[in-house]
């Protein structure tokens, strides 16, 4: 098994956001493996990073939970977007993007001799 | 925004803790459930399932305790844990935490109730707006027995209204006094006489109606008056209506125009303020227009861009002019000066060294709480070390134990300003009392959010204080504490030599305090000591102003004459009655009328003061009545009518000071001086025909005057009063006597009804009260000291008491311990008693204002404290000495 990576600091919010966009409400459980299968299993997502992070979100208005019957009939918190959370999910997509660019153009091979 | 929403979600958090963290633990356990379940799925054993998903957790209380801090406010919750762990500690040593809260109640609540005062008298803003603008003119001239304020006269303002543009208005202020006519009752008031500008210069706006403004100025417009904020609460009860109503004050009707807002009077009480055609006497030419005519205080706002400098400087110039061009007008020998205080300055003068003074002994008092409580703690710490160490051993950093530290000393600090707050509640009511005699301020003193954020700051630098001076247990003290056995270790001489330190600047600052309260009780007794010159058993005094001395005529004057006859007629009838006289002046009060002197035969020499005396008035029976003994020659009588031969009595001051060697009996006196064609005084000659003994008037430390008494009947009724001497129970006759005197003179005020031996004690109430108030303060000084000596001694003992053990089984006896202990105190307590005499010595000087009859320097006074702080020390050391003789060799040595 390859070396699992920690999640970068300032990353987990948004890959929570984006998880719960495409799969609506969903729990902890839920947004823990949709992240981990997304990385290809190349993240590891412990309880103490997941839950603190859940918890700055919900705090923050960006997501909102609610307890509800999981799909085998056990009570579980469902955390799903809040409108704000949408806003914020759109803004932190751009940002991400333009840093992305960024980063990529000092990485990308320079032409000049 | 999002910040803000997170900080109250946290905010929230922090005051909502279980039934969150059991939504928590369902949340992670259904996690685990679904994780385990997924495993299983998958075809793992349920077992290893488990363990796997446990693994993959992270472990749920790492991840719970993540999530709680991000649910609350972690720094406020290990606050609060603290909290609540200095409480438990504290409540595990009630007796250290009691002594600690009370002492320092007591330094913070003394420091808390002077403070207030300080600032509510000297250091707050005035209510004026840009009062430090504001300046006070004050003229004095020269006198024998002391420079006195003389004010100005109208053309001595007109010529700094002219020549001192930096003073950019001038105020006109001329006290005086009137009747004011109710229904039923006469109230005499004290009023200023102001000009328009008067509430412009000074900054204060009305709370109802108008204040005057120049229009009011000049003869032919209508009398106005301004009630003060204090006389409109206490005659109208705040009444709203009153702005518009007509008001009869002496027999004249004038509107009241508006309520001033609160503000400190000065230059003397104001009950209202009205504009100057209320009085005649102050539109007549005499006033506006004789240089001589003195009656005008002079407060003046510097002109914007001007400084206190160029006022000074133009005041003086100003003052010179006047000087060249008017000798007539300034004697030579009174050295004319003219100052210009700050306002507030003026208004502080009499209450600030008294009050620097109080500030000076709770500060000292703090001084002497602080340093017992450090020792205490200290003490404690020493217990403590074990636990300190262990708790470093386990992980605490020493940043984390001095926050422990400070969080216990907060609580300590904190809980003994609550307490000292209640204390210093109860001693403000006390000095306001006592700062009404010295400051016109007294009203704005409270205990208000500066005087309380001053109290907290107090608590906090102490906790502070006794947090850092608190020894921490260094790296590796757990290594050498486990390679000892567990002994006690940690820093003893630095600490000792702290503690002891302490304990001289305690005693040491104990004898200063005790020698000012010293001074000032020796100062009271010495008071108390002070003959008012009168058989004082049952005297009592009724003022009866009949007569508005400003228009005064000769048929006033016999009606008057005659009501005051009847009066004293009538009261000599009363049961019990011995003696009835009538004056112009009640005994030992001030007289207001004093006038400079020619004596027949002594030529005034130039450059030399003027002879100068007292001038009163006395009936036939008004020296038995006040009790005056005559001297020599004899008393008035009947047949000393305003037809016969001018007489005079003398006291026996003027008779040394001006007729010495001489026998003044048959001797020619009379009055001179520009202020005398001011008043219905004559200046003919009179003749002595007796002597009386000296009173002590205007206070029992007021310098002794020279008086001249008139017949009643040979002058103008001018103020007037009767002295009623009975058999008992003088005070019991204010009642009658009051009665008949409101039959007979119906529109005349009477107040102020007061035995002799009440004016006595009025004169010598505010030093009392310093005296008792600095008196508790060393007191409360000494004690808190004792405890201190037998706190460190005791100590030092227990800390030995195996030393004391071997001392004991090598064949020291316990005289021989005790005499050790003692001297261990012993000299202490002498180091103290030296640094503390000469701090007494040098600072007794600046109390010498307050004293009376003792040298500030006073050898029997400083004697005294010594022996007796060294007394109480020494009783101190005492008692830890014998316990220290008591040690039983065998246990201690076998511990």
């Amino acid at each position: 098994m390859p070396d699992k990576q920690d999640v970068k600091q300032g990353t987990l919010s948004l890959m929570i956001l984006t998880t719960l966009e495409v799969l609506g409400s969903l729990h902890g459980y839920g947004i823990a493996r949709r992240i981990e299968e997304t990385s290809k299993n190349r993240l590891a997502l412990n309880y103490g990073t997941l839950y603190p992070a859940l918890l700055k979100l919900e705090q923050e208005g960006f997501i909102a939970a609610e307890w509800k019957q999981s799909e085998n009939n056990r009570r579980a918190k469902y955390y799903a977007l809040t409108p704000a959370g949408r806003k914020q999910l759109a803004r932190e997509r751009r940002e991400w993007h333009q840093t992305a660019d960024l980063i990529a153009a000092f990485l990308a091979p320079k032409r000049e001799a | 925004m999002r910040q803000l929403r997170e900080a109250l979600a946290r905010l929230r958090g922090a005051f909502s803790r279980t039934d969150r963290d059991a939504e928590l633990r369902e949340e992670l356990e259904a996690h685990v459930e679904m994780e385990i379940a997924e495993y299983i799925r998958r075809g793992m054993d349920p077992q290893e399932a488990r363990r796997r998903a446990l693994l993959a957790s992270g472990g749920l209380t790492i991840a719970t305790e993540s999530v709680r801090a991000q649910r609350g406010l972690p720094w406020l919750e290990s606050i609060a844990a603290d909290t609540r762990y200095a409480v438990r500690a504290l409540r595990r040593a009630p007796a250290f935490t009691a002594v600690v809260v009370l002492t320092l109640a007591l330094g913070i609540g003394a420091n808390t109730a002077i403070f207030s005062v300080v600032r509510g008298v000297l250091l707050k803003p005035l209510p004026h707006r840009d009062g430090d603008r504001l300046l006070y003119l004050r003229h004095t001239i020269e006198q024998p027995g002391g420079p006195r304020n003389v004010s100005f006269s109208v053309p001595e303002v007109t010529d700094f209204r002219n020549g001192a543009p930096s003073l950019g208005g001038i105020a006109e202020y001329s006290p005086w006094f009137d009747i004011l006519q109710g229904r039923d009752v006469a109230t005499r008031l004290d009023v200023g006489l102001v000009t328009g500008n008067f509430f412009d210069v000074m900054g204060l706006s009305p709370v109802l109606g108008r204040v005057t403004r120049p229009s009011d100025d000049g003869a032919g417009v209508p009398p106005v008056m301004v009630l003060s904020h204090e006389f409109w609460k206490s005659h109208y009860g705040g009444d709203s209506a009153i702005v518009g109503r007509q008001v009869t004050v002496d027999g004249r009707s004038v509107t009241v125009i508006g309520v001033l807002q609160p503000a400190p009077f000065f230059p003397d009480r104001a009950d209202a303020f009205l504009n100057m055609v209320t009085s005649p006497h102050h539109l007549s030419a005499l006033m506006v227009a004789n240089r001589s005519h003195r009656m005008t205080e002079m407060i003046a706002r510097l002109a914007p861009g001007a400084t206190i400098e160029q006022a000074r400087t133009e005041v003086a110039a100003v003052e010179a002019r006047m000087l060249r061009e008017h000798p007539d007008a300034y004697d030579p020998a009174a050295h004319d000066r003219i100052a210009a205080v700050p306002f507030k300055e003026a208004l502080g003068e009499r209450a600030r060294l008294t009050l620097w003074l109080l500030m000076a002994a709770a500060a000292f008092v703090m001084i002497i709480s602080v340093a017992n409580v450090v020792n205490l703690t200290l003490m404690r710490g020493v217990r403590r070390e074990h636990e300190l160490v262990v708790r470093s051993a386990l992980g605490a950093g020493a940043g984390r134990l001095r926050r422990l530290l400070l969080v216990e000393n907060l609580l300590l600090t904190l809980l003994g300003a609550a307490l000292g707050v209640l204390i210093a509640a109860g001693g403000v009511r006390l000095l306001t009392g006592l700062a009404q005699r010295y400051s016109p301020r007294a009203s704005e003193i409270s205990l208000d959010g500066t005087v309380l954020a001053f109290t907290v700051a107090l608590a906090v630098v102490v906790a502070l204080l006794l947090s850092f001076v608190a020894f921490l247990p260094s790296d590796g003290a757990f290594a050498a504490m486990i390679s000892s056995g567990l002994h006690r270790i940690g820093g003893g001489v630095r600490r000792q030599r702290l503690q002891r330190g302490l304990v001289i600047a305690q005693v040491a600052v104990s004898v200063m305090l005790l020698a000012g309260a010293g001074l000032l009780t020796r100062t009271l007794l010495r008071l108390s000591q002070v003959d008012t010159g009168l058989r004082t058993e049952e005297v009592l005094t009724i003022p009866v102003p009949i007569l508005d001395p400003a228009r005064v005529t000769a048929a006033a004057d016999a009606a008057s004459k005659q009501q005051y006859e009847r009066m004293r007629r009538e009261i000599r009838a009363l049961p019990g009655v011995r003696a009835v006289g009538l004056g112009s002046t009640m005994p030992l009060r001030a007289s207001l009328l004093d006038f400079d002197l020619n004596v027949e035969g002594r030529a005034n020499e130039v450059g030399q003061p003027v002879p100068h005396a007292d001038f009163r008035t006395a009936s036939p029976e008004y020296f038995r009545a006040a009790g005056i003994p005559l001297v020599q020659g004899r008393e008035f009588t009947d047949t000393d009518w305003s037809g016969s031969q001018r007489v005079v009595i003398v006291n026996r001051a003027l008779a040394d000071r001006y007729l010495p060697g001489e026998d003044p009996i048959g001797k020619r006196i009379a009055w001179t001086g520009r202020v005398l064609r001011f008043t219905p005084v004559r200046n003919d000659w009179r003749t002595i025909v007796g002597i009386v003994g000296n009173t002590q008037d205007g206070g029992l430390d007021a310098r002794r005057l020279a008086v001249v008494f008139a017949p009643f009947t040979q002058e103008m009724a001018m103020l007037g009063g009767i002295v009623i001497r009975a058999d008992s129970n003088a005070a019991g006759l204010a009642g009658a006597a009051s009665k008949i005197i409101r039959r007979i003179a119906p529109g005349v005020p009477v107040e102020n009804v007061l035995t002799v031996s009440q004016i006595r004690d009025q004169s010598v109430a505010p030093r009392r009260l310093n005296a008792v108030l600095l008196s508790m303060f060393g007191i409360l000084a000494v004690l808190i000291a004792a405890v201190g000596i037998a706190g460190v001694l005791a100590f030092s003992v227990s800390a030995r008491t195996t030393e004391i053990g071997i001392r004991m089984s090598l064949g020291a006896d316990r005289g021989q311990v005790q005499r050790m202990i003692l001297r261990e105190g012993g000299v202490l307590l002498a180091a103290g008693l030296v640094t503390g005499t000469i701090g007494a010595f040098f600072s007794a000087g600046l109390m010498r204002g307050l004293l009376f009859g003792v040298d500030p320097h006073d050898a029997a006074t400083l004697v005294a404290v010594v022996l007796a702080m060294g007394a109480i020390g020494v009783g101190a050391c005492w008692i830890p000495a014998r316990r220290a003789s008591r040690i039983d060799p065998a246990i201690t040595i076998r511990q």
